[in-house]
This record gives C-alpha cells, sequence and structure tokens, in this order.
C-alpha cells in the first residue's frame, strides 16, 4: 500500500517566541493510505483541523515534515499543492456563480476551456447539482452549498481531498443522507479523503481508518471497531461511545482472566490483556449494551449480580438505566421499552445485572 | 408631562421632522434653487444680478464675444472645468493606489491595534483642512522641507519648483481627501470572510490571483463609496488650487469663489455652480444604479 | 486522476518562510510612508511653530516669541471669539434638531417620506462646500438679512446638522428597544420612559454629535469665508488673511493652537466611544 500523505514529526506552536505559546500539535506522526478514507477524530481543541490546515498549507509547521506521495510539501504555499479543501463553512465565493466557483481552480491551473467546461459539468452531476449552476451561492440551501463546495474541490482532481468537518453545519436527516453520500463519492473518485470530525458516529460510520486526537497528540490509529471494542487508553473509551468506568485494583489474574476489587469488597474479572501485575491500579471499561438487565427470577446466567435501579432516563427507542450494585458500585446498562412502549423496570426495582468477563476489559491508567 | 405632544404617530413625526425640514429647506435648498434662478439673470456690474432673462451665463462657459460682437468659441472656462476632473480623477486614483493597500493592511491587524489605526487616519480629517493645506507650502516651496536637505548636500542645484503647479494641487487633493477613501474600504473588508482567500489559494490562486479574483470584487462596494466620497469634494475643492496651485491653476471650485469675490459676475458663478451640482447628481446617480444592481445580482437569500 | 502539477521540491528548506494565506510582502512599509504623509504637514506646521526668524522657511533658532505674539494680537482674540460664539451656538441648535429628528427616524417605523426626509437631512453632506457657500450668499443676498456674524451661525447650523445626526442615528438603531418595553411594562409613562430610559442611553450619541458639530464648525472655513462680512471674521479665515498677507511662523502658532483643540476634541471622543463600547 503505498502512502498517499506522510506526517513525520509534526510539531505546531501557536504564537512562538510570545508569552502565551500555544502547543497545537506536538510531535505527531502518521500514515494516511492512498484511496483510503481516513478521519481525524476529537473533541475540539484537539488539533485536529490545526492537522488539516498544515496539509492543506493555510498553517506553517513549526517542526516536522509532510510527504505527500513522496514529495515534502510542508514549505509550499496553499496553490503550489495539489490538495484540495472542503471548508467547514463552504466558503464558495459569493460573487461567482456555481459553475464558476467550481471552475475557479481549474482556470488558475490554466486548463483549455473545453476542457474546463466538459469537467465542470461532469462534477457537477456527479453531485447532483447540475441544473443550479447558474445560481449563486446565497440563493441555495445549505445541503446544496455542501454539494458545491465539494464539487469545487473535487474538480482540479486532488491527489488528497480535505474535509473540515463538512457535514456539522447541516441538520441531521440531511448528515446521515450525506454520509453515504460521501462515502460512496469516495469509492467511485479513488481519491484519498482525509476527514475531519468530532462526531464519533460520523467518525464509525464512514471511515476506512480513524485516528483519535486530544491535545495535540494522537491517541489510537486504528479501523472503527478496532477503536470502539479495544480503546488504547481511558480517552478513547470515554470520548467513544457510551461507557462505565470501574476504577480498582488487581488481586489475582490467570493467563486469561484478571480479578479486580472495586470499591470496598466487590469482585469483577476481566480480560488479561497482558502486561498487568497483582496490586496495579487499573481501570475496567464495560460498554452499557453489553450488560443485560433482568428481573431476578428471570435470570439464567450464573454470572449475574443483583442491583437496585436507581435512575431512569428515557431516550425513546431504549432507556438508560442507572443500576445501584452496592458498595459505592454504579453501572450504566441499556433496556428497550416492552411492545406496548412501557419500561420493563422502574426505580427501585430489584435487578440481576448480567455481563460475561469477556465484555470487560483494562485500560492503562 | 407629554400632554403638549399630539396624540397621532403622524402629528409627533411632522412635530420632530419639522426643525430639519425648516432649517436645511430654508437655508440649504431654496438658496440652491435662488442660485439655479440667479443663474439665468443678468449681472449687476456691482454684485448681483439685474432681474432680466438670459442665458449669457451659460454661453460663456464656451463662447466669448469678439470686438465685433460676435460669438467665438472660447475654451479657457472649459479648460478649467476639464482640468478640474482630470486633477479630481487623478486625485481619487492616486487616494486608491495609496489608501487600498492601507485599508488591507489595518484589517489583517488585531482588533484593538485595528480602531488605533482608524483613530489614527481621522485625526487629520478632523483637523483644519486650510491649516494643513498651508502646511504643504512649507514642504514644497522654495527653501522648504524638501529641497532645503537636496539643496545642502548638492543633489539639485536650483529650486525644484514644485508649488504651483499641477503636481501640488494634486498632491494637496489626495493628501486632503485620503482618510475618505480608506474608511469606506476598510468598512468592506472588514467584512470579509478570510476563509474566501484560504479557499481561492487552495484552488490554486497564487497571492496576486487572490487579490485580483476575490478580495477587489468582494470590497468593491468600499472601493466604489471610497471614490466617490473622495471625487466630490476634490472637484469643487477651493483650498489645494488656492494656496497650492497660487490661483494661477485654476479649478472649478476656485473659479466660483472668484466670481462671487472678485469678478462680481454673480450669474456667471452661480451657473458654473450649477455645473458642479449636475456633477455631483450624475455621480451619485451612478452609484445609486451600481448599487441596485450589485443587490440584484446578489439576490436575496 | 493526477493532474495537478507538482512543485519541484529538491530544496524546499532554502525557500523564505512563506507568508501566511492573504499577506503581502510591503504592506507594513507601505503603511508607514502613509502616516509619514497623513503627518507629516502637521509635525512640520508645529515644528515651524517654534521658529524664532521672521520668516516661516529660515529655520532661526527655537522660540516661542509668534506664540506670545498671537496671544497679544487683538484681532486674533477677536477672531477665537468669534468662532469659539459661532461653533457654540450651531452646535447647541443643531445638535437639538438632530436629535428629534433621529429620534423620529430611528423609531418612527416605515412612514412616507422617510427616505426624503433622510436625504434632506444629509443633503449638506453631499453639495460641495463651495456650492453650498454660495448658495448661502446668494439667499441672504437676495433676502437683504444682514446680522453679520448671525448670518455665519445660520448657515454653519445647517451643515451641522447631519454631523450631528449620524452619529445619534447610529446610537438609535444600535439601542435594544426592550429596555423602553421593559421600562413601560414597569408603570413608567411614555414621558418617564423617555426621560429616565432613552435620553441617558441616548446620551453619548448626543455627546459625540455635539462634538463632531463644534470641530466641523471651528475648522468651516470656505462657507464663512463667503458668507462672512467684515466683523465676522472666525479664525480660519484670519489665518487665511494671514497667509495671504505673507509667510510669517506667527501663522503656524495660531494653526498649532487650533489643531491642538481639535485633535483634544476627537481623542476625547474616541476615549469616551471606547469606554461606552465595553
Amino acid at each position: 500500500m503505498t502512502a498517499a500523505i506522510d506526517i513525520r514529526g509534526v510539531t505546531k506552536i501557536y504564537n512562538p517566541g510570545s508569552n502565551q505559546p500555544v502547543k497545537a500539535l506536538d510531535d505527531v506522526s502518521l500514515t494516511i493510505n492512498d484511496n483510503e478514507f481516513f478521519t481525524l477524530l476529537g473533541p475540539s481543541g484537539c488539533g485536529k483541523t490545526t492537522l488539516l490546515r498544515l496539509i492543506a498549507g493555510f498553517e506553517q509547521v513549526s517542526g516536522g515534515e509532510i510527504m505527500l506521495f513522496d514529495d515534502e510539501i510542508e514549505n509550499l504555499e496553499p496553490n503550489r499543492r495539489p490538495v484540495n479543501t472542503v471548508f467547514q463553512h463552504y466558503a464558495l465565493f459569493p460573487h461567482m456563480t456555481v459553475a464558476q466557483n467550481v471552475a475557479f481552480g481549474l482556470e488558475r491551473l490554466k486548463k483549455p476551456r473545453p476542457e474546463i467546461k466538459a469537467t465542470v459539468e461532469r462534477v457537477l452531476s456527479l453531485v447532483k447539482m447540475k441544473h443550479l449552476a447558474d445560481r449563486r451561492p446565497n440563493q441555495l440551501s445549505g445541503g446544496q452549498q455542501q454539494r458545491v463546495a465539494l464539487a469545487r474541490a473535487l474538480a482540479p482532481s486532488p491527489k488528497v481531498l480535505l474535509l473540515d468537518e463538512p457535514l456539522s453545519a447541516l441538520d441531521l436527516k440531511l448528515r446521515q443522507a450525506m454520509r453515504e453520500e460521501l462515502k460512496q463519492l469516495q469509492k467511485e473518485t479513488g481519491i484519498t479523503f482525509v476527514f475531519v470530525t468530532h462526531d464519533q458516529e460520523e467518525a464509525l460510520a464512514m471511515s476506512d481508518r480513524i485516528a483519535v486526537m486530544s491535545e495535540g497528540e494522537v491517541q489510537q490509529i486504528g479501523g472503527p471497531t478496532d477503536i470502539y471494542e479495544h480503546p488504547l487508553n481511558r480517552f478513547v473509551a470515554d470520548f467513544i461511545g457510551d461507557t462505565n468506568f470501574l476504577d480498582g485494583e488487581i488481586v489475582d489474574l490467570n493467563e486469561d482472566l484478571v480479578t479486580c476489587r472495586i470499591g470496598e469488597q466487590s469482585m469483577f474479572e476481566a480480560e488479561n490483556s497482558g502486561g498487568h501485575r497483582v496490586g496495579d491500579r487499573v481501570t475496567l471499561f464495560l460498554r452499557p449494551e453489553k450488560i443485560r438487565l433482568s428481573t431476578p427470577d428471570d435470570a439464567v446466567s450464573t454470572e449475574s449480580r443483583p442491583g437496585t435501579v436507581a435512575n431512569i432516563v428515557y431516550l425513546g427507542n431504549q432507556a438508560a438505566y442507572t443500576v445501584d450494585m452496592g458498595d459505592g458500585v454504579e453501572l450504566t446498562a441499556q433496556a428497550r421499552p416492552r411492545e406496548d412502549g412501557k419500561l420493563p423496570f422502574a426505580v427501585g426495582d430489584s435487578l440481576a445485572v448480567g455481563f460475561s468477563a469477556r465484555a470487560l476489559r483494562v485500560l492503562a491508567q | 408631562m407629554s400632554n403638549w405632544l399630539p396624540k397621532s404617530a403622524a402629528g409627533r413625526r411632522w412635530l420632530g421632522l419639522a426643525p430639519s425640514y425648516f432649517v436645511i429647506g430654508i437655508f440649504m435648498l431654496v438658496p440652491m434653487v435662488i442660485m439655479g434662478v440667479f443663474s439665468f439673470l443678468e449681472p449687476n456690474p456691482y454684485g448681483g444680478v439685474k432681474p432680466v432673462g438670459s442665458l449669457d451665463a451659460y454661453v460663456k462657459l464656451f463662447f466669448e464675444y469678439d470686438l465685433e460682437d460676435n460669438l467665438v468659441f472660447n475654451p479657457g472656462y472649459l479648460n478649467i472645468i476639464l482640468r478640474s476632473f482630470q486633477l479630481s480623477f487623478g486625485a481619487t486614483l492616486l487616494c486608491l493606489i495609496f489608501g487600498f493597500p492601507v485599508a488591507y493592511f489595518i484589517t489583517l491587524q488585531p482588533e484593538n491595534r485595528r480602531n488605533l489605526y482608524i483613530y489614527l487616519i481621522t485625526i487629520p480629517f478632523w483637523t483644519n483642512l486650510l491649516i494643513r493645506t498651508f502646511a504643504w507650502i512649507i514642504i514644497l516651496g522654495r527653501g522648504g522641507v524638501i529641497e532645503t536637505p537636496l539643496l545642502w548636500a548638492g543633489i539639485i542645484e536650483d529650486s525644484l519648483r514644485m508649488m504651483y503647479t499641477d503636481g501640488a494641487i494634486a498632491i494637496g487633493l489626495t493628501y486632503s481627501y485620503l482618510p475618505l477613501m480608506v474608511l469606506p474600504i476598510y468598512a468592506s473588508l472588514e467584512k470579509l470572510d478570510f476563509r474566501l482567500l484560504e479557499a481561492a489559494s487552495d484552488l490554486y490562486a497564487n497571492r496576486f490571483e487572490v487579490m485580483t479574483k476575490v478580495v477587489i470584487p468582494l470590497c468593491k462596494p468600499g472601493i466604489i463609496a471610497g471614490c466617490i466620497l473622495v471625487f466630490i469634494p476634490c472637484i469643487g475643492a477651493f483650498i489645494a488650487p488656492n494656496l497650492l496651485g497660487g490661483g494661477k491653476k485654476l479649478m472649478l471650485g476656485s473659479l466660483v469663489q472668484f466670481q462671487f469675490a472678485s469678478a462680481r459676475n454673480w450669474p456667471f458663478g452661480s451657473a458654473l455652480s450649477m455645473l458642479l451640482l449636475s456633477a455631483v447628481v450624475v455621480v451619485l446617480i451612478f452609484y445609486a444604479r451600481a448599487a441596485k444592481k450589485r443587490e440584484a445580482m446578489e439576490g436575496t437569500a | 486522476m493526477s493532474s495537478v502539477p507538482m512543485e519541484n521540491t529538491t530544496s524546499p528548506r532554502k525557500s523564505k518562510k512563506a507568508l501566511p494565506v492573504g499577506h503581502y510582502r510591503g504592506l507594513a512599509s507601505w503603511t508607514v510612508v502613509f502616516f509619514v504623509f497623513l503627518y507629516l504637514p502637521i509635525v512640520v506646521l508645529i515644528f515651524y511653530s517654534f521658529n524664532a526668524n521672521r520668516m516661516v522657511m529660515n529655520w532661526g533658532g527655537f522660540g516661542i516669541d509668534w506664540y506670545i505674539k498671537a496671544f497679544q494680537n487683538d484681532d486674533i482674540q477677536s477672531a477665537v471669539w468669534n468662532s469659539l460664539v459661532v461653533a457654540t451656538v450651531a452646535t447647541v441648535v443643531a445638535t437639538a434638531i438632530a436629535t428629534v429628528g433621529a429620534l423620529v427616524l430611528a423609531r418612527g417605523g416605515n412612514f412616507r417620506g422617510k427616505t426624503i426626509s433622510l436625504g434632506l437631512i444629509t443633503l449638506p453632506l453631499m453639495v460641495p462646500e463651495i456650492v453650498t457657500a454660495v448658495a448661502v450668499l446668494i439667499f441672504f443676498a437676495a433676502i437683504g438679512l444682514n446680522w453679520g456674524l448671525g448670518n455665519v451661525i445660520i448657515a454653519h447650523t445647517t451643515f451641522c446638522i447631519p454631523f450631528a445626526f449620524m452619529p445619534i442615528r447610529a446610537r438609535l438603531e444600535g439601542m435594544d428597544t426592550s429596555l423602553e418595553q421593559a421600562a413601560r411594562d414597569l408603570y413608567a409613562s411614555e414621558w418617564e420612559t423617555f426621560r429616565y430610559v432613552t435620553v441617558p442611553l441616548l446620551m453619548p450619541g448626543i455627546l459625540a454629535g455635539a462634538m463632531l458639530s463644534f470641530v466641523i464648525s471651528m475648522d468651516d472655513f470656505i462657507i464663512t469665508l463667503m458668507v462672512g462680512g467684515a466683523g465676522s471674521t472666525t479664525l480660519p479665515v484670519y489665518i487665511y488673511s494671514m497667509i495671504r498677507r505673507g509667510l510669517t511662523p506667527e501663522i503656524n502658532a495660531v494653526s498649532t493652537l487650533l489643531l491642538l483643540v481639535s485633535i483634544a476634541i476627537v481623542t476625547a471622543y474616541w476615549i469616551m466611544s471606547r469606554k461606552t463600547e465595553t
């Protein structure tokens, strides 16, 4: 597999030399493969947009190298880099029509007129906007502007397409539809997409690989399932999906399992991911959807423990239950409403709480 | 307390606007109408007019009577009018070239520093124009601030004779109205979305193209407003041509003043004023048209 | 798909650090030149006002003789007095007229004739000064009004109205009408609302308008020159007559003082407006 983009030890410091330098990126290294849908995921201020802007050339690196298909590009001006950007708020030129916007890059590249015309038509039909070619941006809806922004960035056939939270300004329904389309567009064009978002759902749904970032550092890189099921640390586990965290100490372990004491005397078993010793302080994590709730009589599993419903948050298609397990331990679990729409349990009900040791994982502190 | 106020909204409106209508109507609008009437009367050689209708004032713009009382074309006044336009265009262009980069530079600064720059630009504007123009005599004049060091260093041997030239007038006009160019351009640049510049540069526009294809088209309203704000006072300028042109290099404004102060030809002065006024009206109509067209082009969203 | 040209990057390290997008080399130096151009005359004027020589251009050492001379000059004293009287009266009247006008135009909703009213009030800004001057001169001559300084005051009041009007209207349009509604809701009568809510909130705008009017009136030259007869000489007109008689540093001394007054007023306004913003 060839690398489309190779980030090598890139550091970015804003206001260097001032009394308040801000380190936005700290020695970041990562490789983005050719023809890949790669996502930079993280909360605001984690450095993901900075990294994208460094690749696009809007900012200068403070240290490190950026390779684009084996060419060093970090000192080139943006107009010398064969990458294009879809901006968060689209940044369409208000004084030009849709067609003029899309033709802009091709004109700057001094393409022959017939070729420009043909490319503009092709790209506009690709995003289903050909019928609005003569409109101006402020005559378009948000979704339409989004498509024009995509078409404009795709028209010059960039080696890599950079997308800076392009869906954040759209409403929910449109956002979900655009996810599919973006993924489809990436497959059709074969262009490497680098997608920046803070929305974990978006990242999981579209990406081939995801880099989770926090405080200017890459926390984990992997496929969507890797990231969700095997987070490397507490930040990743917490940022993606809902999670129960249980802090405790290892009291026993064998090849398969570690046994941890949580609270005063509650014992929990979890998968042994290796490298642990008795006496280590660790955090166990357990996804709510891996917990089965049942009434004590229905309990089938020997692994189940007793608990009491402490609080319920109704979410429509399901309800989030906070279950008091005694000994100061609380777990969040999910249950679907019954067919008649009523919730299966009420506050104060006694429950059997079941989960397997394989669902519990040990995180590095 | 407010019983004396009219009850109806229309009545209050009238009451509030009446003083403005009265003062500006009586002392501005009516005088201009009277001026228009005067331009069609015959001059009284001791100042004022004789109540006799005449087109002489307008004829005088282009013709004169020779010794045998025949009308012959006289380009003298026409030349002054053309020169006024040329100098005003020139000064407007200079203001644009000089002012645009500065307005742009200010936009790039952090916000608190921007206010300071704007304040520094407006300060000279609020100070007395006559005084500031007078200072240019000290700068440009014989043995002035520019010449003295050059003479002393032996770079020049004789006076540069910068005063009393069209160049001196153009410098004076540019200097007088420069802030009026910078401020509206700055106002429109300040609203410019800088991400559009990044987008252009991302789409392979070089620095020059970013400027010509994105920045300038988008701040065109500011540029046009600035040009008009500079051009209008230039075309009627009196101080700069009078002090720096030395009275020999006349412009429309000083020509008008001359008709009232010395030549005592009020109808001709009024006709010249009407000409000036119509030039302004033409410029303003052009501006209104351009604004309307832009509104229509950009549509409503 | 790879139709985009790639810059040859054999020696990227050698290239100068690129400027951020939208920044251009030379802008800062251009701005410096701009400000030198803008302030050079003012600096020169002040500098030469301390010239001890009788000729402006020939530097004869430092001295404040010309300031003393200017202060002892009776003509200058009366010109200053005239200027102050004209500016004060014109400012008070123009600001009052502009305030009620702005209240109607900013708060009166949309009504027929609004655009025309706006046009009329800002008319003095659009007409070239020399035309205003000539028209008013003709008008006074035609109706035979000859009140000396009174004529000058009337003319000044007229062209000061738009200068007072603009900041007041801007302030009114930036004001939150819900504050007045809140006052009415809290049982304030219409007058009480105006007196205790609208006026205090509008005060910065009124002050700004008054300051601008005062400065504009103090600085006016061409209209006063045309309209004012003998005995109604204001300071700028007097300075003009001095210039015509011959250049002495006394002109610089008087001019410097007038300049400093204007700068002081505008600076006070600027500082005040920044304070009220925060």
